[in-house]
């Protein structure tokens, strides 16, 4: 808007004075220049009189329905805030992981499928700490209470016995304390122990260790490993040694060791170097076992069977040579099964360790000007190829079904732009 | 006009709690707090979508609408900002998408009565005189009048939540204000000289 010689203020000031958002200098030099100024004075009198006649405009009283359905609601929340605070672990998990989901719907690039879960975790933590707080209560005093009929039996040792609780398994946990107790395991057995009627009713169990431990010179600790082997009458089922250049020598072993001195074992490589991972398994084969002894019991007899038929009975050759090859037979199944029965007594008899050690490694800066150079030629060749690869897709793209395309936008386009004008009338209306 | 001039905490009686004290005290669980809030902007809140909606029940129920979402974000309520502003901006959202929804339907079952049938616009001719002068004005000076004149929002809270600069702010609600004058030919006792140079000086 203009200013002249004749009105110095504009007239949205004037406009901005009546609405009273001027300064108190501008609303001074205002209400001056409206003093001597009739055509402005008569804005604001047009302004006022606008004002005035929206005052008509008025609008009946809100219902009384509406007032009680916005209390029922408010007293409801309310009360709601006073009794449901979510537990404070809970809320927090699921708060960071839909703050993460959130934060991963924005990079494409790490996958949809995590932010699904992160949300669906996150969900799912909250629910939990909104609605099953007593619950969560009583489970940890049930739980408290099953792990301690669990341990009653056998008393472990203080340390061992939160590992046990925390983590394993109870076939696993019945197998470490066997030494200390009457109705031993059969992984107790020792070395060549065999699996007798005695022990028929317990577990048999095939134990499993992993280690990954961080070593300060490979060789020292190859050498140590060796002479841990030998203590505990172990050996090594498979051993590989790897040195890469610019990386750490590392040594991946599969160690087999007496199940009853495993744990003995896993705290004398823990002093190889420092411990970065370490897992524990025991899986119970008491079942296969049974099934293994029963099948040569039944392949047994039925060997005996026909060895009393080729001694009682007499016939054709034919016949005697049929039976000799059913016995060769039966006799190869037998073995067969022994052989799988001495193989599943020595995963239990020897525990396996699959253990890898690796060399704490600097990286050493190994960066030459040729390498550089021949990084660069490849990236610029790659990326060529890529742009060109691209282009040509794009091209055969539009090629196969451009001409599709085209006639399916344009059989859309009539119906969308109806509905699109449509629309906009409709918004302008409402 | 309504007595929509709520102001916040500077305007307030002394011993009077501001909106934004009654929002925190209800964010902690008081009821009461909320009752007194409710019952200062229930009626401009009303007046705010029934001046911009046809059917009366359907600003009823915006209005609802609007107060569920204040106490369903009570929680995590901070009061960096007017509480008037704050309702006023979630009742616009909430407008933005009646409208939305509201204009799709009626691609396809056209528009409903109240917005064809000027009967059903009110009882008062001069009600209905001004709907219609109002709504020819362009969209958003529409909306800015409407919240300065109805709502008495100062031109930085209009700003704010049109996300606007205030100077076009300003010039828009100055245009809508000539428009408007001469859509409703205002019955000020001006000669025709004097109109004559407003129209000039404007």
């Amino acid at each position: 808007m203009k200013t002249t010689s004749e009105h110095p203020v504009a007239p949205e000031e004037i406009m901005a004075f009546f609405d009273g958002e001027l300064s108190a200098a501008d609303a001074q030099a205002v209400a001056a220049h409206l003093d001597g100024c009739s055509a402005c004075a008569s804005l604001v009198s047009q302004f006022r009189g606008l004002s005035q006649s929206l005052t008509r405009w008025s609008v009946a009283p809100v219902s009384q329905k509406l007032e009680n359905a916005v209390n029922d609601f408010a007293a409801k929340a309310s009360a709601k805030s006073k009794t449901r605070k979510p537990s404070e672990p809970f809320r927090r998990i699921g708060g960071v992981a839909i703050d993460f989901s959130i934060w991963n719907w924005k990079l494409w690039a790490f996958g949809g499928m995590s932010a699904v879960a992160g949300v669906l975790v996150g969900i799912i933590f909250l629910l939990i700490s909104y609605e099953h707080r007593p619950a969560q209560q009583n489970m940890a005093m049930m739980m408290s209470q099953n792990r301690g009929e669990e341990t009653a039996g056998y008393a472990p040792p203080e340390p061992l016995k939160d590992r046990m609780n925390n983590s394993l398994s109870a076939p696993y946990a019945m197998a470490t304390q066997a030494p200390s107790s009457g109705g031993a395991p059969m992984m107790n057995a020792g070395v060549g122990g065999s699996i007798g009627s005695d022990a028929e009713s317990a577990p048999i169990i095939a134990r499993t260790a992993s280690l990954t431990i961080i070593v300060k010179d490979l060789t020292a600790a190859r050498t140590l490993l060796d002479a841990m082997l030998a203590k505990h009458q172990g050996y090594s089922a498979q051993l590989t040694v790897r040195s890469a250049v610019s990386a750490p020598r590392s040594l991946t072993a599969s160690l087999r060791i007496p199940a009853s001195d495993l744990s003995n074992a896993i705290s004398d490589l823990k002093t190889l170097g420092r411990v970065e991972r370490e897992s524990q398994s025991a899986e119970d084969v008491s079942q296969q076992h049974t099934d293994l002894a029963e099948r040569i019991k039944t392949a047994r007899a039925t060997e005996e069977r026909f060895r009393s038929i080729l001694q009682q009975r007499t016939g054709k050759i034919t016949d005697v040579l049929e039976v000799e090859e059913s016995i060769a037979r039966v006799r190869g199944e037998i073995e067969s099964m022994e052989a799988e029965q001495k193989g599943l007594e020595h995963r239990v008899d020897f525990a396996t360790i699959d253990l890898q050690l690796r060399e704490e490694y600097k990286e050493e800066i190994a960066f030459t000007f040729a390498d550089f150079s021949m990084s660069f030629h490849n990236a610029f060749v790659a990326g060529y190829r890529n742009v060109a690869e691209t282009v040509t897709g794009i091209f055969l793209f539009l090629v196969e079904y451009g001409l599709s395309i085209t006639i399916g936008l344009a059989i859309l386009f009539s119906p969308t732009f109806f509905i699109w004008r449509r629309y906009r009338k409709a918004r302008s209306r409402i | 006009m309504d007595s929509t001039s709520r102001r916040s905490s500077a305007a307030e009686p002394a011993g009077e709690c501001s909106d934004e004290e009654l929002m925190v005290a209800f964010s902690r669980g008081s009821q009461d707090a909320f009752d007194e809030l409710f019952l200062r902007y229930k009626q401009p809140l009303f007046g705010f979508f029934r001046r911009r909606v046809a059917d009366e029940a359907q600003a009823e129920e915006l209005t609802q609408e609007s107060f569920l979402a204040v106490i369903r974000a009570s929680s995590r309520y901070q009061p960096s900002a007017l509480f008037r502003t704050y309702l006023y901006a979630i009742g616009l959202k909430i407008l933005s998408a009646h409208r939305r929804k509201a204009a799709f339907r009626a691609c396809f079952t056209g528009l409903p009565d109240a917005y064809r049938e000027p009967a059903a616009l009110g009882n008062l001719e001069t009600e209905y005189v001004l709907r219609q002068a109002v709504g020819i004005l362009d969209q958003l000076e529409r909306e800015i009048l409407l919240l300065r004149e109805f709502e008495q929002l100062s031109y930085a809270e209009i700003g704010e939540l049109l996300h606007l600069p205030v100077n076009t702010v300003r010039s828009r609600l100055f245009r809508a204000r000539l428009a408007l004058h001469n859509l409703l030919a205002a019955p000020a006792p001006t000669s025709s000289a004097e109109q004559a140079r407003i129209e000039e000086r404007a």
